[in-house]
């Protein structure tokens, strides 16, 4: 009876809106059909599988460490107005340039040597995000299509890297050498993969959500967002805040690749991070570009992809459907956005 | 270089540009309407597999085109339910696409084609002029494309043609421009838009038919490899005009075939530095034509009835 009041007092293109969310709700089912699974089954192994079982849900935790940083990063350059789609790049030159310069970092403290490394992946990703960013705050190029080209790049850049310059002594694999034992972030608990990046992510979401709701940089930030003409006429540089949000995004993206390989993989290897970049736009945008949501958010999507390895293994149903998935979640975020004027009636 | 070798890498140029020509068209037309779809290369993705899908169910490639262009419309029409019945952020939603694009033909693909790798795709032949296919340099180089090339050339020509001298074409244009003067002189913005969109998904789906069926012989997951945004970046550079379109979307083709056939000139150069190249070429053409007054003054704002 509620809902049917509630649907009453939506406006009509509100109820539009929620006819396409349905409509992309039936696609899902019928994509499962199509595969000739039951969509409870697969339903039941999504959510008992990504989220319910221990071993699902240190996995899930593990996956939700770059999604929350990376993430973080999206939602920075997001709320500037400034759609950062290069993550994966920037995540790829951290994590290559930090570990270019591990072995000078081999010898150092461990309690040096590790803050250092995460540094100089967080300053890679920085530089790669800032290449973007003087693109577009000087030549005004679109960073959309930048940050891609960026990220192709830095794809073919770390292909090099991994067959030449940084290749393993040995020289059979392209892959890097591992870390040092003194540079790798000790793991949490015992029998899990779950590493200190745990501890980085979370610090990073208070530090950034600091930024946001704190800082005359965070205002300055949503202002130009919400209306760079405004912001112009109140003294701030839209120029100088979409580069600079593009180098922060990129740190945060940088740091998450060497989190990713001192935490998990312990060296450089091709499509380590693959994918990652995408999806951190779905958890930005899910997260409403709050940092304080940006992890829950990140946890959710983790456990989906969890959930969706597992789906993929148990039943018939391919992996991709994951991303109709997240195409899906976006487009109700958009639809969710024209919601509340339906409230204002 | 000698002769035949610049001869081979001009036609193989043309073959390469295709699938841009054909993407950035459509969103040219599309833009120049005020909307910006970012989200080409997930319509691309699934005309790539459609086409494939379709070319070995109905035998013939010319089914498989069908089928991409119609799922190109579709999403199109998607894209423009959001972006211009909804007006909810353009750029947003282009992304949705992207997300949707990658999911479906994926999803597709290892449902279609898993476990039989082997499976001959029909593809599209070259076309036989006879005589003026075999003529020297001419011959490779003008008259024996497959016919989809000459189709989008004859595009380019077409759009310009409409867009400039065409009452349809000044629609297009003032809806771009100047929403409210258009709605006030009894244009329906939001129907044009809508259109406009519909027909720009359709040609990125046969950009990407071209791509899995012309082009190359076969769907790969994720094969587009960025075409959809050197596409837009094709748009950009050739400042919203089909004839320049066309003729970034050679100098983009060429560029491709160009580093394929120059890395066994230089063993010593990683062929990562070769692979980069298109994509450098769009960053130096972005950062060179960003600022243009060509841009149409409402792309990406949605319009709202006063």
């Amino acid at each position: 009876m509620r809902s049917k009041l509630y649907m009453l007092v939506l406006d009509r293109d509100s109820r539009v809106a929620l006819m396409a969310l349905i409509a992309c709700a039936l696609l899902l089912l019928g994509l499962i059909a199509l595969a000739g699974e039951s969509p409870l089954r697969v339903l039941a192994i999504l959510i008992g599988d990504g989220f319910l079982t221990r071993a699902g849900l240190a996995d899930a935790l593990v996956r939700s460490i770059p999604l929350t940083l990376t993430g973080l990063g999206v939602a920075l350059s997001f709320r500037a107005g400034v759609f950062n789609i290069g993550v994966d790049g920037q995540l790829l030159i951290g994590a290559a340039l930090a570990m270019a310069c591990a072995p000078l970092l081999g010898p150092l403290p461990s309690v040096l040597a590790l803050p250092l490394l995460l540094l100089v992946g967080t300053l890679g990703g920085a530089i790669w995000g800032g290449i973007a960013g003087i693109l577009k705050a000087r030549f005004g190029a679109n960073e959309i299509i930048a940050t891609i080209m960026l990220n192709y790049i830095a794809i073919q850049m770390v292909s090099w890297l991994i067959r030449g310059p940084l290749q393993e002594p040995m020289g059979i694999f392209p892959r890097s050498e591992k870390l040092a034992a003194s540079l790798r972030l000790p793991v949490l608990f015992d029998g899990t993969r779950l590493s200190a990046g745990l501890i980085v992510a979370a610090l990073a979401c208070v530090a950034v959500w600091f930024l946001v709701a704190r800082s005359r940089y965070g205002y300055a930030l949503t202002v130009t967002g919400k209306n760079a003409d405004a912001a112009r006429y109140g003294g701030i540089q839209p120029a100088v805040i979409a580069f600079s949000v593009l180098c922060l995004s990129g740190a945060l993206a940088g740091l998450a690749g060497i989190v990713e390989v001192s935490g998990l993989h312990g060296r450089l290897q091709e499509g380590f991070a693959g994918g990652i970049g995408i999806t951190a736009i779905a958890v930005a945008l899910l997260a409403r570009l709050s940092p304080l949501w940006v992890p829950v958010a990140a946890f959710g999507f983790a456990g989906l992809y969890v959930g969706s390895d597992a789906i993929a293994r148990l039943t018939a149903v391919p992996f991709p459907l994951v991303h109709v998935i997240e195409g899906t979640i976006v487009l109700a975020f958009l639809v969710l956005q024209i919601m509340p004027k339906a409230k204002d009636l | 270089m000698d002769l035949m070798l610049l001869t081979g890498l001009l036609a193989s140029g043309v073959r390469f540009a295709m699938p841009l020509l054909f993407a950035a068209l459509g969103e040219t037309m599309g833009q120049k309407s005020g909307v910006l779809n970012v989200g080409l290369e997930g319509i691309m993705l699934v005309g790539a597999f459609l086409a494939v899908a379709f070319s070995v169910a109905t035998g013939s490639p010319w089914g498989g085109l069908l089928a991409a262009t119609l799922g190109g419309a579709a999403m199109g029409l998607l894209h423009g339910f959001f972006a211009v019945r909804l007006k909810v952020d353009q750029i947003v939603s282009g992304l949705a696409l992207i997300l949707l694009g990658l999911g479906l033909s994926g999803f597709g693909y290892r449902l279609v084609f898993a476990g039989h790798q082997s499976i001959r795709v029909p593809g599209f032949e070259r076309l036989d002029l006879g005589p003026l296919s075999d003529l020297p340099v001419l011959g490779p180089l003008l008259f024996s494309h497959h016919l989809l090339a000459y189709v989008g050339i004859f595009m380019a020509v077409g759009l310009w043609w409409i867009l400039t001298r065409t009452g349809l074409g000044l629609t297009i244009r003032a809806v771009g421009e100047n929403p409210k003067a258009a709605d006030s002189v009894g244009i329906d913005v939001d129907k044009v838009r809508m259109r406009c969109s519909a027909f720009g998904g359709a040609m990125a789906g046969i950009g990407g038919a071209y791509l899995s069926t012309a082009q190359l012989a076969g769907f790969v997951e994720d094969m587009v490899a960025g075409r959809g945004f050197i596409a837009i970046a094709c748009v950009v550079f050739a400042r919203w005009n089909p004839l320049g379109v066309l003729a970034v979307a050679l100098i983009f083709g060429i560029a491709d075939a160009g580093q394929i056939r120059l890395q066994p000139f230089f063993p010593q150069i990683p062929y990562q530095f070769f692979i980069i190249l298109p994509y450098v070429l769009a960053l130096v053409a972005l950062a060179g034509s960003a600022k243009s007054a060509s841009l149409p003054a409402a792309l990406a704002q949605p319009y709202r009835k006063a």
